[in-house]
């Protein structure tokens, strides 16, 4: 009898809100950067290598898939920083009520695109 | 561990179709989740069309209505029809809720109606709630008090009676515990917003004795701590309390008392 007994419905059939949204980007993010710290390192060690190294990592960079890359990381770092901050806070216990979420979890997503194109634009020597 | 997809014997089929024999011209098309089981059939989607000019407004009446007039077969759970009782939490328009405070206009379309998500269906759109019951079960939900005898009245305070407000008022109707992703991937161990407001009911009691031994218990990686703060239980809550907010609270004796 217990076997036969289906499971109902959940992840294919549960409405995302603006909270539940912004907590498994967080997650994804998370992952994303800490493979992105790891590159990081390995580029930063492969300067030690010489100039043919850095002229690869260059070519890659400059690249369509490159900078795609790069300010996809950009993105993902500010949605990050502004969530775990979101967090902070939470985890002081404040900012639970209804719709202080839906604002904060807006302010989140909004804010991460504001900073890419700030880390853009500076990247750009813009400033 | 994390199953996306639902398992071969739960995938759900297209059912029937009842067309309105009423003749209305105000009809809307209501989706059920429907399972038998005395047959060996997947779970099925049953579409009812219902006629609106003829129905009072929550998402109840809309049930009671196909079941008394269009197919007596279907199966939910339902007593008091005004929010108290929390037999007829399901899942309407991919939100949870109780089915006698959820207005019909409140959903746009179609009108989705599933049990409650990520529960083991005993028919139709009734799930099986016995593991969350065991889990509420764990955390002792009594008072406990040794020093006082129990014909003694125990003294509480304006202020400390209400530290109560917004826990007490649960029904366990279970529509946080099973909007709740984490529940959903580590139900067997992580107990749930519904379990852990009722937890946090009785540590903030004043009358109660055990508030160390109570926090202990719960302090625990998968008990507690499998709370990420994804917030679904405080959106799906029917009476509008806060049980990531009681959570939160918990964490935060943890970390700042000597337990």
């Amino acid at each position: 009898m217990e076997s036969k007994r289906p499971l109902s419905p959940h992840i294919q059939i549960y409405r995302w809100h603006i909270s539940s949204l912004v907590s498994i980007s967080h997650r994804i993010t998370g992952i994303i950067n800490i493979i992105a710290i790891t590159f990081v390192c390995v580029w930063a060690s492969w300067l030690v290598l010489g100039e043919p190294k850095y002229d690869l990592i260059n070519l890659f960079l400059n690249s369509f898939l490159g900078k795609f890359v790069a300010i996809g990381l950009a993105w993902s770092f500010s949605f990050q920083i502004l969530s775990e901050i979101r967090h902070l806070i939470m985890d002081m216990g404040h900012g639970y009520e209804l719709k202080t979420t839906r604002i904060t979890g807006l302010m989140v997503i909004f804010g991460s695109l504001i900073l890419t194109i700030l880390f853009y634009l500076i990247g750009k020597n813009f400033f | 561990m994390v199953q996306l997809n639902l398992p071969k014997n739960s995938e759900v089929k297209k059912g029937k179709y009842f067309k309105d024999k009423t003749g209305s011209k105000n009809l809307r098309k209501i989706n059920v989740y429907r399972w038998d089981p005395s047959t060996e059939d997947n779970p099925r989607i049953d579409t009812y069309e219902v006629d609106m000019d003829n129905c009072p407004s929550k998402v109840l009446d809309i049930l009671n209505k196909i079941k008394n007039e269009i197919d007596p077969t279907l199966a939910y759970r339902r007593s008091c029809a005004h929010g108290v009782c929390g037999s007829c939490a399901m899942n309407m328009g991919g939100k949870n809720g109780l089915a006698c405070t959820t207005p019909h206009s409140e959903i746009d379309g179609d009108i989705d109606i599933y049990p409650l998500p990520h529960l083991k269906v005993k028919r139709d759109l009734i799930g099986d709630l016995d593991g969350l019951y065991k889990q509420y079960q764990s955390i002792e939900p009594w008072l406990k008090n040794n020093s006082k005898k129990e014909t003694t009245e125990i003294y509480q305070s304006q202020e400390d009676r209400a530290k109560l407000d917004g826990a007490y008022e649960c029904i366990m109707c279970a529509c946080c515990s099973t909007s709740c992703p984490s529940y959903w991937w580590n139900g067997d161990k992580y107990l749930g917003p519904a379990v852990l407001l009722q937890a946090y009911r009785w540590i903030v009691d004043s009358r109660d004795e055990e508030r160390k031994a109570r926090l202990k218990k719960v302090a625990d990686e998968l008990k507690l701590y499998r709370c990420h703060t994804i917030l679904n239980c405080t959106n799906a809550c029917p009476k509008g309390l806060n049980p990531a907010k009681a959570i939160a609270e918990i964490k935060k004796m943890l970390a700042t008392a000597n337990v």
